[in-house]
This record gives C-alpha cells, sequence and structure tokens, in this order.
C-alpha cells in the first residue's frame, strides 16, 4: 500500500525528512478551530512540528475543571479566553510561531467562505455537532481541505476530508442527541434516564427555575379540564402555586409537602389512568414517613457542617457532605434517597434562596446535581427502575463525556501527521484513524488500540456535499433579482421553474402556487441581489438553485464583481465550474441566449463552465446506483456501548 | 450558510409537497413580515375527514422541526387547548409515527405525518391520553365528546 508519490521523490513517511516539505510546513497557513482538549495538544504539537503560520478560534473562556487535561491553562487564567491563552503559551516556547488567536463563534458571519479561502488547511478540534457540520460546510464550499477529530474518554478518531474525493463529515448520518417523548417522561418512564429528565427539566425547573417557563412536561395540562372553557394559563398558573412556597412554612415543611406530591399524589393520580397500565405494570406511590431515619441522626449530621465558619460559596453547598454520603459510585437506598431530596430542597431554601425563581440546571452545581439524583432515584423506585450512583447520574444528567488527556494527545498528533500529509500534496496516503479502548486485533493480526483506515470516496446522495458546486462572479448591487433569474438562472442554468434559497430567503416559481404566494414572490424580483431578505446575496453568499420542473439542483457561490469589461463579459457575471446540464427542452431557446452564453460544451469563449456527465449525474442522486464501499484495512471497532447510534464511526464529541 | 441536512431535506419536502398535495390540505413554510423564510417551522392545516364529527373542519398545525430533523422528527402543534385525547393541553400532537422511540423513520414525509394526523383526529387512541377533558369525556360521555368535537369544528370551519 504505497501512497502515491510525485514523480521520483520519497514516499511518505520518508518525504518528513525532505526541505521541501519542511519549508511548506513552515510556510502553510491553518486554521485550528478549537483550543480545548484537543486544541490545546494540536496547537502544541503543531508548533513543535514547525508550523509557523496558525489561526485558532475558540469562544470559550477557561474553566476550572479544563485544567487537569488542557496543560497550557493555569488557574491564574480561569475566566480568560482559551484561545488567546493557548495561543501565548505556545508563542512562549516557540517564538517563531505566529499565532493568531480570536476569541470568537466560528459561525459568525465574518468567518466567510472568502475567509476560509485563506487558509490551506483547517483542523478541527470541536465539541459540537453543529459547530463540525458548519465548518464542514464551508471548507466544502471554500474547497479546503479539512481534517476532523473527536474524542470521548478512551475513543478517539481523525479522519480526512476533501470535496469529491473522500467522505465529507455529513455523508453518513450522525447520531444526534436522543430526544424522549413526553408521555413517557411524564408518565411510563422505563429507564433512569426518562426519569433523570423529570427531574431535572420538570421538577428542578418547577422548583427552583422560572415560573414562567411552562413546558409539555408540565402538568398543568391535566388542570386545564377544570374549567373546560377556562384559561390555560390560568390553570397553569394554578398548578405552579402549589410549588410555590407558604409564608410561614419552614423549608423543612415545604420539602415534604413536595415529596408528598411528586412522589406519592402524582404517582396515584398516575396509577388512576387505568389504561396506562393494561401493558405495563403500574408505578408504587412513596411515603415520606416510611424513609425517614431516625430523626436524632440525621439532625447531628447536618449541624456539623454548616453552622461553623463562614457561610459556604452557593457551589459548595452540599446536601450529601451535611449527611456523610462520601461515596460517589454507590447507589443509594431509597431512605438515603429521600433524606437526600428533602436535605437538598432544605439547603436550596436556607442558603441560596435568592436564586429560587431563577436557578438554571448546571453540572457542576453540587447541590443541584444531587437533587436532580435523588428526585431521579426516587422516581425509579416508584416505577421499578434500578437506581444509579451520584456519579454516574451526574453524567447523565449533565451529558458529560469523562475527558482523557492521553486520547486528547494521541488524536492531536494524528491531526498534525494528515495535516502533512495533506501540505506534501499525497491525500493517497491519508488515513481515517480510530482509537480504541482495548487492544484490537485486525485481519493481519496485529494487535493495536489505534487503527487506520481508509477514506471513503463521497457519498453520491449526502445532502451536503452531493450537490454540483458553481461560482458566480456578479454585481450584487446593481443585479436585480430578476436580470439574475433570466440570466443566470434560465437562460444559462436552463432552469425553467427555479426554487431559490440563500439562508432565510426562499424563492418559488411554478403554476401549482397559488394567488398569494405568486404575489409573495413577485416582490423580491425588483429588488437588487444584495437587497433580498435574510441578508440579500452578495459576497460569499451560497445561493442554492433547484428546478420545481426537473431533477437539478446546484449551489452558487457568489463574489460580488463590481468592474466589468464589456467587451470581454458582455452579460456581465461570469460563471465557473462545473455546471450541470439542463433538460434539452428547457424552455429557454438557446438562440436567444447569443453566442456567448450557451451552456454546450466547447464554445470556446465559454470554456469556464464545462459540462460533465459525472455533475449530471450528482444532481440526480436517483440514478446513482448504490456506491461500493472501499474495503477497510482493518474491520471496524464495535461501537462504544453509549455511542453505538453512529454507523462504523465512533462519533465522539470532545 | 450552506444548507445542512436538515435545511436540504425541508427543501426536497417542500418541493416534494408543491409537486403531490393532498386535496384539501394545506403545508407552507413561515414567512416572516421582512420576507424571510423558516424552512424549520411549518403552518398546515389538515381538513377534518369525511363522514365523521370533525367533518367541515379546517384545523391549523404547526409543524416545527430541528437541525436534527429527519432523524429526529418535527414536533406537531394544534392551537394550545385543542379538544382531542391525545393533543396535550399546550397543543402538542402525541402520535407513535411523531416519537423517535416508537414509529417515527426518517423517511416519512410531511404528506404522511399530515395524512397520519389526519387518521388520529378521526381514531383517538385513549392508550395513551394527554388531555384529561377529550380523554374523559371520550370514555364516559361518547355524546358530550361529540359535540364538543363538532363545535370545535365549526370554530376552525373551512
Amino acid at each position: 500500500m504505497t501512497p502515491a508519490v510525485e514523480a521520483s521523490g520519497p514516499g511518505w513517511p520518508q518525504v518528513i525528512w525532505s526541505e521541501a516539505l519542511q519549508q511548506r510546513v513552515r510556510t502553510a497557513k491553518v486554521l485550528a478551530v478549537g483550543a480545548g482538549g484537543i486544541g490545546c495538544e494540536l496547537l502544541k504539537t503543531l508548533a513543535l512540528s514547525g508550523f509557523e503560520n496558525i489561526e485558532v478560534v475558540d469562544m470559550d473562556t477557561i474553566e476550572t475543571s479544563n485544567l487537569n487535561r488542557q496543560f497550557l491553562f493555569r488557574k491564574r487564567h480561569v475566566g480568560q479566553s482559551k484561545a488567546k491563552v493557548a495561543a501565548e503559551a505556545v508563542k512562549r516556547f516557540r517564538p517563531s510561531c505566529n499565532i493568531n488567536a480570536m476569541q470568537a463563534n466560528i459561525k459568525e458571519p465574518q468567518y466567510n467562505v472568502s475567509w476560509f479561502k485563506g487558509f490551506d488547511l483547517v483542523l478541527n478540534g470541536l465539541d459540537n455537532l453543529e459547530a463540525r457540520r458548519h465548518v464542514n460546510r464551508l471548507c466544502l464550499a471554500a474547497e479546503i481541505p479539512l481534517v476532523e477529530s473527536g474524542t470521548a474518554a478512551y475513543l478517539g478518531q481523525v479522519s480526512v476530508h476533501i470535496k469529491g474525493k473522500f467522505e465529507c463529515f455529513e455523508c453518513q448520518p450522525k447520531a444526534t442527541p436522543k430526544t424522549f417523548p413526553v408521555c413517557t417522561i411524564r408518565n411510563t418512564p422505563d429507564k433512569p434516564i426518562h426519569c433523570i429528565v423529570w427531574a431535572k427539566d420538570l421538577l428542578f425547573q418547577r422548583l427552583f427555575g422560572r415560573a414562567d417557563v411552562v413546558t409539555d412536561l408540565d402538568e398543568a395540562a391535566e388542570k386545564a379540564e377544570e374549567g373546560a372553557e377556562g384559561d390555560a394559563a390560568a390553570a397553569a398558573e394554578q398548578e405552579a402555586s402549589f410549588f410555590v412556597r407558604h409564608p410561614e412554612e419552614t423549608s423543612e415543611a415545604y420539602a415534604e409537602r413536595i415529596f408528598h406530591r411528586v412522589f406519592c399524589f402524582d404517582i396515584e393520580r398516575v396509577i388512576g389512568m387505568t389504561d396506562l397500565w393494561k401493558t405495563r405494570k403500574p408505578p408504587v406511590p412513596l411515603k415520606v414517613e416510611a424513609l425517614r431515619p431516625a430523626a436524632s441522626a440525621a439532625a447531628s449530621a447536618n449541624g456539623s457542617s454548616h453552622t461553623n465558619g463562614k457561610q459556604a460559596a452557593a457551589m459548595d453547598v452540599s446536601a450529601c457532605r451535611s449527611m456523610g454520603l462520601r461515596d460517589s459510585h454507590a447507589a443509594w437506598s431509597s431512605a438515603q434517597s429521600a433524606q437526600v431530596f428533602l436535605k437538598a430542597i432544605q439547603l436550596f431554601l436556607d442558603l441560596r434562596a435568592d436564586e429560587v425563581g431563577a436557578a438554571v440546571f448546571d453540572k457542576d452545581d453540587a447541590l443541584a446535581v444531587e437533587f436532580v439524583a435523588a428526585a431521579s432515584n426516587l422516581r425509579s423506585t416508584c416505577y421499578s427502575i434500578p437506581p444509579l450512583s451520584l456519579f454516574e447520574l451526574k453524567g447523565m444528567a449533565g451529558n458529560i463525556v469523562h475527558a482523557i488527556a492521553t486520547t486528547n494527545a494521541i488524536v492531536a498528533g494524528l491531526i498534525a501527521v494528515e495535516a502533512t500529509k495533506l501540505l506534501a500534496k499525497m491525500p493517497a496516503a491519508c488515513r481515517a484513524t480510530h482509537l480504541r479502548s482495548s487492544v484490537h486485533t485486525g485481519r493481519s493480526g496485529r494487535e493495536r488500540v489505534v487503527g487506520p483506515s481508509m477514506l471513503e470516496p463521497p457519498n453520491p446522495k449526502c445532502p451536503v456535499c452531493g450537490t454540483a458546486q458553481l461560482t458566480l462572479e456578479i454585481d450584487t448591487a446593481k443585479t436585480t433579482f430578476k436580470e439574475f433569474l433570466d440570466k443566470v438562472v434560465r437562460r444559462k442554468l436552463a432552469v425553467s421553474q427555479p426554487t431559490i434559497i440563500s439562508d432565510n430567503f426562499m424563492y418559488e416559481e411554478g403554476p401549482d402556487l397559488d394567488e398569494d404566494e405568486v404575489a409573495d414572490n413577485a416582490q423580491f424580483l425588483p429588488r437588487p441581489l444584495a437587497a433580498l431578505p435574510s441578508g440579500g446575496i452578495k459576497d460569499s453568499s451560497l445561493v442554492k438553485v433547484s428546478d420545481q420542473s426537473q431533477e437539478l439542483e446546484l449551489m452558487l457561490i457568489v463574489s460580488h464583481q463590481e468592474q466589468w469589461d464589456e467587451e470581454k463579459d458582455p452579460e456581465g457575471f461570469r460563471l465557473g465550474g462545473t455546471a450541470p446540464k439542463g433538460r434539452a427542452d428547457a424552455p429557454v431557446a438557446a438562440a436567444a441566449a447569443g453566442p456567448s452564453s450557451s451552456a454546450a460544451a466547447g464554445d470556446d469563449e465559454d470554456d469556464i463552465v464545462e459540462v460533465s456527465e459525472e455533475a449530471l449525474e450528482q444532481t440526480k442522486p436517483g440514478l446513482i446506483s448504490k456506491r461500493k464501499r472501499a474495503t477497510p484495512e482493518e474491520d471496524q471497532p464495535g461501537p462504544g456501548k453509549r455511542l453505538k447510534a453512529a454507523a462504523d464511526d465512533v462519533e465522539v464529541l470532545e | 450558510m450552506v444548507l445542512g441536512v436538515a435545511k436540504s431535506r425541508l427543501a426536497v419536502e417542500r418541493s416534494n409537497w408543491r409537486k403531490d398535495r393532498p386535496f384539501g390540505f394545506v403545508a407552507k413554510p413561515a414567512n416572516a413580515p421582512n420576507g424571510e423564510v423558516d424552512l424549520f417551522t411549518w403552518h398546515c392545516k389538515i381538513p377534518g375527514p369525511a363522514g365523521t364529527c370533525w367533518e367541515g373542519g379546517l384545523f391549523p398545525l404547526d409543524m416545527t422541526f430541528t437541525e436534527n430533523y429527519p432523524t429526529a422528527p418535527p414536533c406537531c402543534y394544534f392551537p394550545a387547548k385543542f379538544y382531542h385525547p391525545n393533543v396535550y393541553p399546550t397543543g402538542l400532537v402525541c402520535l407513535s409515527i411523531l416519537n423517535a422511540e416508537k414509529s417515527w423513520k426518517p423517511g416519512m414525509t410531511v404528506k404522511q405525518v399530515l395524512l397520519g394526523i389526519q387518521e388520529l383526529l378521526k381514531e383517538p387512541n385513549n392508550g395513551d391520553p394527554a388531555q384529561q377533558d377529550a380523554w374523559e369525556d371520550i370514555d364516559m360521555n361518547p355524546r358530550e365528546y361529540e359535540r364538543k368535537v363538532k363545535l370545535q369544528a365549526q370554530r376552525y370551519k373551512a
């Protein structure tokens, strides 16, 4: 498996020692997106590998919980920009390295296609799907190679994406965060996560959060029926008022009243919905009296920790600590859960009263986590679901993926390796690499933890990269939308019933539209492109053009061009790239378009628009036969247990 | 910027709906006064099934999608306090085809969803109550149920 090498030069990896590649590495301009777990490691590795021009973007600030693995940061940096502090730290040990740091969201509009085009490579070290998708799309539009990465505990992966050559980030469907149906959460939970969602999104919200937030989870539902024509909002208010503490009510009495309501009264009410229990086991209500321990024990434990010394900082208040429950890996008994539940409510009301009514669940808020854990376990008890430990519940409630510095370091190293191959112009040597949590024996019989596999060609049905892409140079300030439709879309692209989408602007045409719709669409025709809704079509805009009357779809990448030479470009616009061929019987006669605007191949003045069969096929996903997948070098690992939804990729997130 | 998976699919859904819309139904992405369109929110109308107490009504329904569509189903809302056993007081429709853990499939179209909800109007599922009002009436007082449904159909007259 020798990678493609130019002429007689050295292959991979020998090429690393060539002066030419080292020079290329020094001069290459790379964009690192993210300066967190992977990002810190990556910046260090890039700088030490000879990269000297790095731009780093990260919107986050440093938190204490980052310090164990994001080693460029120290305690004194907490609260400062990750990108900036990381850049300064790297420059200290590698002063020759130019790192330009920006504290910003990569999705901001100034980071547009032309900005991305200014880089040789884009390297992702992101922690969320949305930003990954966004960077993938911009790299496709700008035609810049992307090295994408992710880690979760011992698992990790690095992949390389080049438009038209390899799969893009979205060619394979991604596992998305799970949502749970309202009925299950409210009435018929059967998994711990259902109880956690209930405790966090419904109960915590209702007791400590903003009163005006009403969700489908709210049982204001049930109350609405009392006055059939009554006001739902009033019913919701009446419902919410139950959860308001009465004046004179002690925090202890309040906590017990809430306990009785949610684990006894509400459970009995659900049991009354007999239709629900025809095929399921009904829940069992809990009585607070039965779960109360010897009163004196609780009281003395509580007395010792909170009365002496200054009042603890809000985030340090803990029900568990005051009760002596130290092992976060042990599941509590129902009695212990009940005590934590009552204690957590009391502490919240007594020590953090100013937050009540505005609190938001935060995974780093010990008391909030304890409350949610206890409430979730109690509800689990009602529904015969096994209880979990505080540690497990915290992880699930906070969607925490435990991060390991070594995994991040290995992944960052692999990113630098793939980046170097790309700069060496050896895409055939690029690999997708998976890091596994245990030694894996490949087909070759070799045992390894780091497993490379061949990169897949693009999925022709991919909704993101499967669309043909053209560049359009045009004066967006002067050209009206009608002129654009007539000259570019109809005449040049042979679209007969165009649908145009650009960001949140949409234009439709066709005999099926009703009068109102036709009028709505017609109002856009006289406007200049730049004055259309949703920011207008202007420099760097991405415009999707499709034809309602035939299978044709393409993306235009617009650049604004004011100066036009009448001689060279009499039409006042220029199309570039590979255009799909319109249907032969497209309504616009080629003759009307003049010699320079025919889309036919072979027209010498028009050779920037070349028509290829592939491009045509690209626009007709229905015609593509099921593509053959390249055989990976090794069989894929079994998917991790909490990440199993992804196809054969381990989709992981730091 | 560039259309993502969800938005591309919604554009396709709109295009397919225009080619093949069931009689009497409406489904259209929301328009803002400034001329922007929100492909993630559709304003729809479902005709009450003929030959039932729902007949004559044209019921407004909002369909909201997320970036996770079509992996995740849309949320469908009738107006708040819509009278039907499987509609929450907020208007949210509770239906197995709209539930990712039950019968939702990413291939399901807007048309199938709307036809499914029309079906739900005449065939409520009393095993999955979402509101007490209609749920109790249908069991204990079917005549009252029918009266209220007809009243509602009048209110949303086509």
